[in-house]
């Protein structure tokens, strides 16, 4: 079909759509831009306390506007990863001894101490393509590709976005769709769920790599409210499927009248377990429901952005999300803005402390901290700044706080008083600088 | 279950209509603070530190990955 006869389409096409909605078809409005190469540039540093996850990272987001607005954006992110996560394991008066994730060797928690496996290192390197043009005069396309690679993971994904403009452009609808197709491989292979942890050096219960696939469908209407207001609106799809269990995740096994984690007995001269721990099984599909509004709106020179999201799931996690930040002005060049979120999910129904012992094993169970019920908040501040040179330089503080409960009738025993959700504080720093070549 | 979703969409179009400002009023649209997104590094960070610790991803856009995450 030539170029000329697909205009002539969605002329007729818009025409149509316009006719039956009583509009009037607007003419372009936005300037082009000029072309050339813009980038957007980040450090940043991750660092939760107690030794757990430290992330330095750097990211450089390039983009090369072509005429006819049309766009290219290339994004490469690189993440060093050091530190541990609560692995799942029960916090015990005693010490406790686990094999590590990769089934060559062991490590120990101390006496009264949550276990967290500090084995873990990684650097992530991330890149993401993407091409966005004009399609006719109310239409816009994107297509985008993106892939990261890992020790133990490999993401590969492909999207695109279609919208179309309304009602003068003061309405935009959009949709878009997203396919991922990852590959977990863990040391020594992932492990079958619900498997026992097993000694030093035996990887029977090891499962090789394994796969999920992940499709994302997002619909979206943008409308211009007034002058000053712009709000959007978003219902998205998500589905995923295949190993979706944590590789490096356990689950105690504990007595069903004590509440403390089962002992193991050890023959001589093998390494391994001193207690009986069972590997994270999580079901092999998920679908996620989610609902996203955000609004913008300008007040005499401060900007205020808020938004609010629920997600509901298939493996009953209800999230709602408020976010808002106020960009305030302080001179003609530079800016404050302050940020604070608020995050609240419902746990997972396989969300479990333990397994009593001797009880028939469920279809699935996780002591993931991620998928229990906790709150979160983020507090931040930004400074921005504009540099003579006309480039942009920003550097922003925040705290993350998370703080969730085990509910006293899901703790058995001695558990009461030693159990207790690994509550997380974090703070990130950000430096960016934005430039044009 | 489809007619009633073409319905609601034509009404929901039809009521955007009234809504909305003239060209030539753009003015504090078109500045960079009053995109939908400010910052894309910015909010691709928050996305990734966030679907690493919580349940919960996306909303404003695909929900985001990538990573065995731990």
């Amino acid at each position: 079909m030539s170029k000329e006869s697909n205009k002539n389409i969605s002329a007729t096409l818009a025409t149509a759509t316009c006719a039956l909605l009583g509009g009037t078809i607007a003419q372009p409005v936005q300037a082009q831009e000029e072309p050339g190469w813009d980038f957007n540039t980040s450090l940043l540093y991750y660092g939760e306390d107690e030794d757990r996850i430290q992330n330095l990272s750097v990211s450089i987001l390039a983009r090369r506007t072509f005429q006819d607005d049309r766009f290219m954006t290339l994004g490469l992110t690189v993440d060093g990863l050091t530190g541990a996560s609560p692995n799942g394991g029960l916090q015990q008066n005693t010490p406790q001894t686990f094999t590590q994730p990769s089934g060559n060797n062991v490590f120990t928690a101390a006496a009264g101490t949550l276990p967290i496996d500090d084995t873990f290192r990684d650097t992530r390197v991330a890149i993401n393509a993407s091409w966005q043009q004009p399609l006719g005069r109310l239409y816009n396309l994107g297509v985008g590709a993106s892939a990261s690679n890992e020790f133990d993971y490999l993401h590969l994904g492909v999207n695109a976005k279609i919208s179309r403009d309304f009602n003068q452009r003061n309405t935009t609808v959009s949709a878009g769709l997203a396919f991922s197709s990852d590959t977990i491989d863990p040391e020594g292979g992932a492990p079958s769920p619900l498997s026992s942890m097993l000694n030093v050096g035996d990887l029977s219960n090891r499962m090789g790599e394994q796969d999920k696939d992940i499709v994302d469908v997002v619909l979206g209407i943008t409308q211009v409210v007034s002058r000053n207001l712009v709000v959007q609106a978003n219902y998205s799809f998500s589905d995923s499927s295949g190993y979706l269990s944590d590789p490096y995740k356990i689950v105690a096994i504990v007595d069903g009248v004590t509440g403390d984690v089962v002992p193991r007995t050890l023959a001589p001269g093998i390494t391994g377990p001193s207690h009986e721990y069972v590997f994270d099984s999580r079901p092999d599909s998920r679908t996620k429901h989610s609902f996203y509004n955000q609004a913008k709106y300008y007040m005499g020179g401060k900007v205020l952005d808020a938004s609010y999201r629920y997600m509901t799931d298939d493996w009953d996690i209800d999230s709602h999300t408020l976010d808002l930040r106020l960009r305030w002005p302080i001179s003609d060049k530079s800016y404050l803005e302050p940020h604070v979120r608020y995050y609240t999910q419902t746990e997972a129904e396989f969300y479990q402390v333990g397994l009593v012992n001797g009880s028939p094993l469920p279809a699935y169970a996780s002591n993931d901290y991620r998928l229990g019920e906790f709150d979160a908040i983020t507090v931040g501040l930004k400074y921005g700044w504009k540099l003579r040179n006309g480039n942009d330089m920003s550097v922003r503080l925040e705290l993350y706080q998370q703080r969730g409960s085990i509910p006293a009738d899901r703790l058995i025993g001695n558990q009461s008083g030693i159990v207790e959700y690994p509550d997380l504080d974090a703070i990130v720093f950000q430096f960016s600088y934005k430039f044009g070549g | 279950m489809k007619i009633v979703f073409v319905i609601g969409g034509l009404l929901l179009t039809a009521g955007c209509s009234s809504m909305g400002v003239e060209p030539w009023d753009r003015d504090v649209l078109a500045k960079d603070e009053m995109q939908l997104t400010t910052d894309a590094l910015e909010a691709a960070t928050d996305d990734h530190i966030y679907f690493s610790k919580e349940a919960s991803s996306g909303g404003r856009g695909f929900g985001g990955g990538g990573c065995g995450c731990n």
